[in-house]
């Protein structure tokens, strides 16, 4: 019972702090720009107002534009339910497995780059091809790192990782440490944020892939994809910093957890948000040069890991 | 068991004389090809599922041979072989009722004939328990798949099934010498004989590696890959169901024979795993990748299945080392996640082949760039590629994931169990597996979104309607044995361990408890159907709320997408070339690979081709089939140099100052090197 509860906390969290966390990064652009900005709550208003808005649906979409906004922010909740995040073990181990968790996050990707297809606009299908290439680029970096984990920590289980992690126990340390900065490289570009933005590359597509959605679907993509932002950015916290997440679950234990995870998530996204603003975006034909780095970092931790140090 | 397969064959006999009689009433001849087809199927697939589940049988059914008895050996390895390639067979006579509709003025009777023919000797490949008559019957085999691959009569049908000809018997003369090594060391060409015998071990590794090229021709690994996507699409569509589905399982089960059965005492040897994985991993990076090059749909889902051999035979390998290494966990579950791929591979790729097939029914074309739009005129059809294209894309919970699971938790125990150099093969092999299904994910959005969403860009399309009854009934049949072996994971998966722990004879490793699937050597628990149930709940609950607000505030149709102010034009869709040129962009050094293996092996067929010629030899003598860029008789000199030179292309490029390429070269260095150290250490 007190894992289905820790389960749904993750999940209402997650959902419910992604505008704010989406409205904060705005605000902090602004600032640097030295603009005054919007409100930090300015997510949730447009988010409210989109839901009450006529929605029009392009001619040529058919099921699969209309299946992909649930579909996209469905799978994220499902992935947020099983990530070890305020206690050090998986609250739904079924979810917890590293390849489930990569594997499904696929899902939420095909059918983005799908619909993106469906509508028959160029600009979308653009989008959504450069949003699968992005992760052909980064996909086999983000594994090479949690193999080194696994192996590491002995199992596939992020519960299972996070515990061996936090308890220094995970060998050995050298390696460790790089993949985590290799992940947190795959990671940021996972995000999908500057200069890794190149499936809506406002500049060049207009928002690409979201072109032709509007209204409630617009609403439930955009709270998706902020939740998908969050999501990666826990699964970082969740496996490579699991300190002060619960050992043993105990409704205190729990409770610092849940204030600890908040602080590690608000703190990785300053980091993010700040990253963001400080650099251009790139053309995404040179994105490989990114990839690549971030490719040779894990393939560093890999033979860290084989050496032993 | 005996009886029921017995029984099938006579059925495929009788399919096949009375096609043949039959051939001036091409509807009579169809009919009969095609129901006494699906009858010998239905014989076969009970007695393949007799024989998962029942001790070996071996039976001496005599023949006419003075030096060789008709020997067969129902076992459960077998038993899954005939059971996989009867549903197949199964579903291709039921979808061939209407498909072959098409082929009344092809010759419908000798094609009626020769698929009763290809799916029997199919069968008794895989039973046949004597090398004398395995070599005949996997002959057989070849020959009546390509007369299925000339059936067209086009210029381009002789092309791909004359270098499938040349191809198949290079493997057929590997598989025999290396059956030949093993005979004349025993003494007998009975299969039983082998076994009973501890060959040298130099010997048993040259008659393995023999056999593992030999056949690995027969199930399109890379490098002999380069038959697949031109024979295959070239069949009629279920035929290529058949082929690419099934025929080339049989050279993953004649792989899996040579190694744990027929060299069982010789024991198995760490290098041949590792063989087995390179090629494994390399095959399916390779092919993954042109498949992304390609426009024609049948040549992408031919060059899919070079790239899912090569899962399998990751599984495969891993199995192999493990049961060299004495670790029975790594062994079973390897086998087993092989050997589950093989099912999965069967199931999804016979789908999409006979999606393409229903595409190229209505609309006459195979050409991605002419179509699109066809969810809206074929939804059964388009909901069926979907769910394909899914599956294979190894997606949760459909059955491609389940297997790629297992595959995973396979290669990082192994990864774990292993010393230093294992543990580099399979990070390799891991990294392989993850580039591979991304791309995957790529090709199938690509596959599906450029074929049938967006709108129709020919008049072809345009006129596409949904196929008849039969075919329909094909298609969903096999999406609901995709979703079945997917969500009923934790009922099949035991089985696939049980026929692993069979092959090795050894006890069965758990895979499963309860509805969950587990990995004992990773402590990992997943499972597919929890995660369906989760998904139907979660995405219906988001569905309906967005339906609520759709109704509470309005839904419009615009017809036109948005073109930055422009007027849409159907010139203006993403086609199959823009995916493709994106990933180009990233990976050129790969496809210049192709180019040389293409033209290798093109040379190759070029030279058989001018013996055939001088022989003077009727319609097959076709001149050497062309690569991609319409190289006609490529020598030989040229094509190495082509190779040559595409490696050179790359290397230069360390020189030329490429920043990419020198990280990668930075790496490989520093992991040289510091192998270096410990070993000298």
């Amino acid at each position: 019972m007190i894992e289905f509860t820790v389960a749904v906390i993750q999940v209402l969290l997650l959902v419910l702090l992604a505008p704010l966390a989406s409205g904060v990064a705005r605000k902090i652009r602004a600032k640097m720009h030295t603009r005054q900005g919007t409100s930090i709550f300015q997510d949730y208003y447009d988010l409210a107002k989109l839901w009450r808005r006529c929605e029009v649906q392009p001619g040529g979409a058919g099921l699969v534009s209309r299946a992909m906004p649930p579909v996209f922010l469905g799978t994220m909740v499902i992935v947020a339910a099983g990530l070890p995040l305020i206690a050090r073990a998986c609250p739904v181990p079924l979810l917890g497995d590293v390849i489930t968790v990569l594997y499904l996050m696929a899902l939420p990707r095909f059918m983005f780059s799908l619909a993106a297809l469906d509508s028959a606009g160029s600009y979308t299908a653009v989008g959504g091809v450069r949003e699968l290439l992005l992760g052909v680029l980064v996909e086999p970096a983000l594994i090479l790192t949690l193999m080194v984990l696994a192996l590491a920590c002995g199992s596939t289980n992020l519960g299972v990782m996070a515990d061996s992690v936090a308890s220094l126990v995970a060998y050995p340390p050298v390696a460790v440490v790089v993949a985590g900065v290799a992940f947190a490289c795959a990671c940021y570009v996972e995000m999908g944020k500057l200069p890794f933005d190149v499936a809506e590359a406002e500049q060049e597509l207009q928002e690409g892939p979201l072109a032709e959605f509007s209204g409630p679907s617009l609403a439930m993509l955009k709270l998706g994809m902020s939740v998908k932002q969050l999501v990666v950015a826990s699964l970082f916290v969740a496996v490579f910093l699991p300190f002060g997440a619960a050992s043993v679950a105990t409704p205190l234990g729990l409770a610092v957890g849940l204030a600890l995870f908040v602080a590690k998530l608000a703190a990785v996204l300053l980091v993010a948000a700040v990253i963001e603003n400080a650099v251009m975006r790139v053309r995404y034909q040179f994105l490989g040069r990114y990839t690549w780095f971030v490719f040779g970092l894990a393939a560093l931790s890999f033979v860290f890991l084989v050496i032993g140090i | 068991m005996l009886e029921l397969m017995l029984l099938s064959l006579g059925l495929s006999a009788t399919g096949a004389v009375l096609s043949l009689l039959l051939m001036r009433a091409p509807a009579a001849a169809k009919t009969a090809a095609c129901t006494l087809g699906m009858g010998a199927a239905a014989a076969s697939l009970a007695s393949g599922v007799a024989a998962i589940g029942s001790p070996a049988l071996l039976a001496n059914l005599g023949g006419p041979v003075p030096f060789a008895d008709l020997t067969v050996l129902f076992n459960p390895l077998s038993g899954l072989l005939v059971a996989v390639i009867s549903v197949l067979a199964l579903v291709a006579w039921l979808f061939g009722l209407s498909y072959f509709n098409e082929y009344y003025d092809k010759g419908i009777g000798t094609l009626g004939c020769f698929m009763n023919l290809f799916v029997a000797s199919m069968m008794m490949v895989i039973l046949c328990d004597n090398a004398f008559w395995f070599l005949v019957f996997f002959e057989l085999m070849s020959l009546t798949s390509y007369m299925l691959v000339i059936v067209e009569g086009d210029e381009k049908s002789f092309k791909g099934g004359f270098l499938y000809l040349v191809m198949a018997h290079i493997g057929f003369l590997m598989i025999a010498v290396s059956f030949f090594l093993m005979a004349s060391a025993c003494g007998s060409l009975e299969f039983a004989a082998f076994r009973a015998t501890a060959f040298d071990p130099a010997l048993a590794t040259a008659a393995f590696a023999l056999a593992f090229f030999g056949f690995g021709a027969k199930a399109g690994i890379v490098p002999f890959h380069s038959w697949l996507p031109q024979a295959h699409p070239a069949a009629p569509s279920n035929v290529s169901a058949l082929m690419s589905g099934g025929m080339i399982k049989i050279g993953v089960f004649g792989i899996m024979k040579v190694c744990f059965d027929l060299l069982a005492l010789s024991g198995g040897q760490l290098g041949w795993g590792v063989l087995v994985v390179v090629i494994g991993a390399v095959s399916s990076v390779l092919g993954v990748v042109y498949a992304l090059g390609e426009h024609d749909l049948k040549s992408l889902l031919a060059y899919h299945s070079v790239e899912n051999i090569g899962i399998i035979l990751l599984g495969v390998g891993t199995g192999i080392v493990g049961w060299a290494c004495g670790n029975l966990w790594l062994a079973g579950v390897g086998l087993a996640a092989g050997l589950y791929h093989l099912v999965n591979h069967a199931m999804f790729k016979g789908l999409l082949f006979l999606g393409a097939g229903s595409v190229l029914h209505a609309t006459g074309t195979r050409n991605m760039e002419a179509l699109g739009g066809l969810a809206r005129l074929m939804p059964v059809t388009a909901v069926c590629f979907l769910a394909g294209s899914l599956a294979i894309s190894a997606i949760p919970p459909l059955n491609g994931f389940v297997s790629e699971w297992f595959t995973y938790q396979a290669l990082i125990g192994a990864a774990m169990a292993g010393g230093i150099g294992l543990r580099v093969v399979f990070a390799f092999a891991v990294v392989a597996l993850a580039i591979t299904g991304a791309l995957a994910v790529t090709c199938f959005v690509k596959a599906f979104g450029v074929t049938f969403l967006g709108k129709p860009r020919s008049d072809a399309a345009k006129a596409a309607h949904e196929v008849p009854a039969s075919m329909r009934l094909g298609m969903v049949a096999l999406t609901a044995l995709c979703a079945a072996l997917g969500l009923g994971a934790a009922w099949f998966a035991p089985v696939m361990s049980g026929i692993a722990a069979s092959v090795l004879a050894a006890p069965a490793m758990p895979v499963a408890a309860g509805t969950a699937l587990v990995s004992l050597d990773t402590i990992s628990v997943t499972s597919p159907l929890l995660i369906a149930v989760l998904l139907a709940v979660v995405v219906g609950a988001c569905a309906l709320a967005r339906n609520a607000a759709n109704r509470a505030h309005g839904l419009k149709v615009d017809p036109e997408p948005w073109a930055c102010g422009y007027a849409p034009d159907v010139h203006m869709e993403t086609l199959a070339s823009t995916v493709a040129a994106g990933v180009r962009g990233f990976m050129g050094p790969l496809y210049g690979i192709r180019e040389g293996v293409n033209s290798a092996g093109a040379a190759v067929a070029g030279v058989f081709g001018r013996a055939f010629e001088a022989g003077a030899c009727g319609q097959g003598a076709a001149p050497a089939p062309p690569s991609r860029e319409q190289r006609v008789r490529v020598p030989l000199s040229e094509s190495v140099m082509s190779v040559l030179r595409s490696v050179g292309a790359w290397f230069s490029r360390l020189e030329g100052g490429d920043f990419r390429t020198y990280i990668v070269y930075i790496v490989g260095a520093l992991v040289f090197f510091l192998a270096l150290i410990i070993l000298v250490r």
